[in-house]
């Protein structure tokens, strides 16, 4: 499969005051899973809109299976959509939500009996199909939102943040169920949210958005190992990748910052570390302990030691790095892929 | 303090109710009457059906009856199509000039609608409707008071289950009747309570309009049946009046909760 499944080219939608998006570009392929990540008003879900065709682009094309739909009207895209309030038909029961579309679409009675007891097999709510939304629980409202995507097998879902108003532990097991429902059915999926966990453990590709413009396009690996700006260093991995002023560190004159992923830096003896910190916080998660370290050139330097750990604010800490853990960027943030001997 | 304000209230709304309903339950008890025992409120005085009988026949009643069922159905079917179809332009189609239409359309409900008597009726002459249930029944059809409780039930959808809508493959017309109507169904029940209370007891336009038995509503008919030259006897009036009024009257009484509370649900959203 050479062609892109769906494809978006230098696609815009500019409004009056807000902040739309500018020159996307995306090509995803069939079968695939796509996370479209991005702090709030990136644009991630105007993407996804215009995608589903509830926005029309300015300016671009989209194709989807290789037909232009850039104009097209949601319902010719061939493409289902579960919402982040799920959208359910407050008047009507579950079966009736989930075989709405098929209703609309006219198919035959029989058929659709099939389809709907299909649909609630595969998420687990067969049982339920006379009960209305309001009588379901949060949980059990996201899965008929989700039969409703894929009753009728449309190749493609967008979901819109469709975890946000679970609460955490659920939000985990709804995350591995969507996750095997994609791979099971063969789709493929859009996926917007603004939880870096979520997209990092989803998706095969992740699309990383601000301020309307996509950031880096790749595998999580990618985004985690060599992100392509400042902005995707410090937004992707928890705790996120320290940014140290270049100046202060020797050797490196090509580098305006250098990042530093909290797994890449050790404690050192006094005297022999590369920089000198004050410790801001400690952050306790079981297993491990995150130490907020603070140095006047560098942010978000975190530490992570194995245990329980106390260790009073203000106290100094010495720490150290090997150069081949280090990432480095220019001025405007860019991933440079070598520092550069040579002075600037 | 408190609690004396909370008494005079108490009485005042009391004194209010009496004063409300005082002529109604004159109008029962005399019904039941003769002229001159209702007259001197003769208390001990023997119940009778007579009036009933007397009224009865005096007037095609049964007929009065089936006008005005038709005119208050004729009403509502209107203004659910027109008030529907308007009030969802109005909320979510966006077209230029829109909050300029609406406005005028809500100018309508500072015109008394007896200052358009005149125009409405040469309207109808001209149309060839005079005289005719559908001519009395045409110029409350486009209410504008229902057009603005029907915007602002649909306001009230949020607005994911029309794109949901669109998504699965609804048009304009799919998501109006699939989504839209049945999601305002307690704002079309509170309306349709106003609009048949309404258009039961409306006289005026009906008395000008019609002109025969066979369109008058039952409002004009009691008004042409206890109409001085035929003899004033407040009892058969009395009487009469009670059966105009029984059906509406045992409706409200029926319906009473849901009454109210479509009203306090119109209200909320």
């Amino acid at each position: 499969m050479t062609d892109p499944f769906v494809h978006m080219e230098n696609v815009a939608k500019r409004w009056n005051s807000q902040l739309g998006v500018e020159n996307i570009s995306l090509s995803i392929p069939r079968g695939s899973f796509v996370a479209l990540l991005g702090p709030s008003g990136c644009g991630k879900s105007t993407t996804l809109r215009l995608l589903s065709g509830l926005e029309l682009p300015d300016e671009g094309q989209i194709t989807i299976d290789g037909r232009n739909v850039t104009l097209a009207a949601p319902s010719e895209r061939n493409l289902s959509m579960v919402f982040q309030s799920y959208a359910l038909f407050p008047h009507l029961s579950v079966a009736e939500n989930v075989v709405f579309g098929l209703k609309v679409r006219k198919v035959a009675a029989a058929e659709r009996r099939e389809k709907l007891k299909r649909a609630l097999d595969i998420t687990g709510l067969l049982g339920y199909e006379a009960r209305r939304p309001g009588e379901l629980s949060g949980g059990q409202r996201q899965r008929v939102a989700l039969a409703r995507a894929i009753v009728a097998n449309q190749p493609l879902c967008l979901m819109d943040e469709p975890l946000s108003n679970l609460d955490a532990k659920l939000r985990a097991s709804v995350r591995k169920d969507i996750k095997k429902l994609q791979v099971d059915l063969g789709i493929t999926v859009v996926y917007v949210t603004h939880d870096q966990t979520e997209a990092m453990s989803m998706a095969d590709m992740v699309v990383l958005m601000k301020d309307g413009r996509i950031q880096q396009t790749g595998a999580p690996e990618d985004l985690y190992y060599r992100p392509a700006n400042t902005f995707v260093a410090e937004f992707v991995g928890a705790p996120p990748m320290a940014l140290i002023d270049g100046r202060i560190l020797p050797g490196f004159p090509g580098a305006a910052t250098i990042g530093l992923r909290a797994e890449n830096m050790r404690l050192a003896d006094p005297g022999t570390g590369r920089l000198t910190c004050h410790v801001s916080e400690c952050e306790f998660l079981g297993s491990e302990t995150f130490i907020g370290l603070s140095h006047p050139a560098a942010s978000g330097l975190t530490v992570s030691m194995p245990g329980l750990k106390h260790i009073p604010t203000g106290e100094e800490m010495e720490i150290t790095f090997a150069d081949e853990d280090l990432h480095f960027f220019d001025e405007g943030g860019l991933r440079l892929l070598q520092p550069t001997g040579v002075s600037a | 303090m408190n609690a004396f304000f909370r008494r005079i209230e108490m009485f005042g709304a009391l004194l209010l109710a009496v004063i409300w309903i005082s002529p109604l339950l004159f109008a029962f008890w005399a019904a039941f009457h003769t002229t001159s025992d209702a007259v001197n409120f003769n208390v001990a005085a023997p119940w009778t059906l007579d009036n009933f009988r007397t009224a009865w026949a005096g007037a095609p009643w049964l007929r009065y009856f089936l006008n005005t069922f038709v005119l208050v159905t004729v009403i509502l079917a209107g203004q659910f199509v027109v008030t529907t179809l308007a009030g969802f332009a109005f909320a979510k189609v966006r077209f230029p000039g829109r909050d300029l239409v609406f406005i005028l359309v809500l100018m309508q409900l500072f015109i008394l609608p007896e200052v358009l008597i005149v125009e409405n009726y040469a309207m109808v002459s001209r149309l060839g409707l005079f005289d005719t249930i559908p001519g009395v029944g045409m110029p409350y059809m486009a209410s504008a008071f229902g057009i603005f409780l029907m915007r602002q039930a649909f306001k009230g959808v949020p607005i994911e289950l029309h794109e949901a809508a669109r998504v699965e493959g609804c048009g304009w017309f799919g998501i109006l009747w699939r989504v839209y109507v049945p999601l305002a169904r307690p704002t079309y029940l509170a309306y349709a309570l106003v609009s048949v209370s309404t258009h039961w007891n409306n006289f005026l336009w009906p008395l000008i309009v019609t002109n025969s038995p066979d369109t008058r509503p039952l409002t004009v008919g009691l008004s042409i049946f206890g109409a001085p030259e035929n003899g004033v006897d407040i009892s058969v009036i009395s009487a009469a009046t009670m059966m105009s009024i029984a059906p509406l009257l045992v409706a409200f009484l029926v319906f009473q909760r849901q009454f109210v509370q479509a009203f306090l649900r119109a209200g909320i959203k």
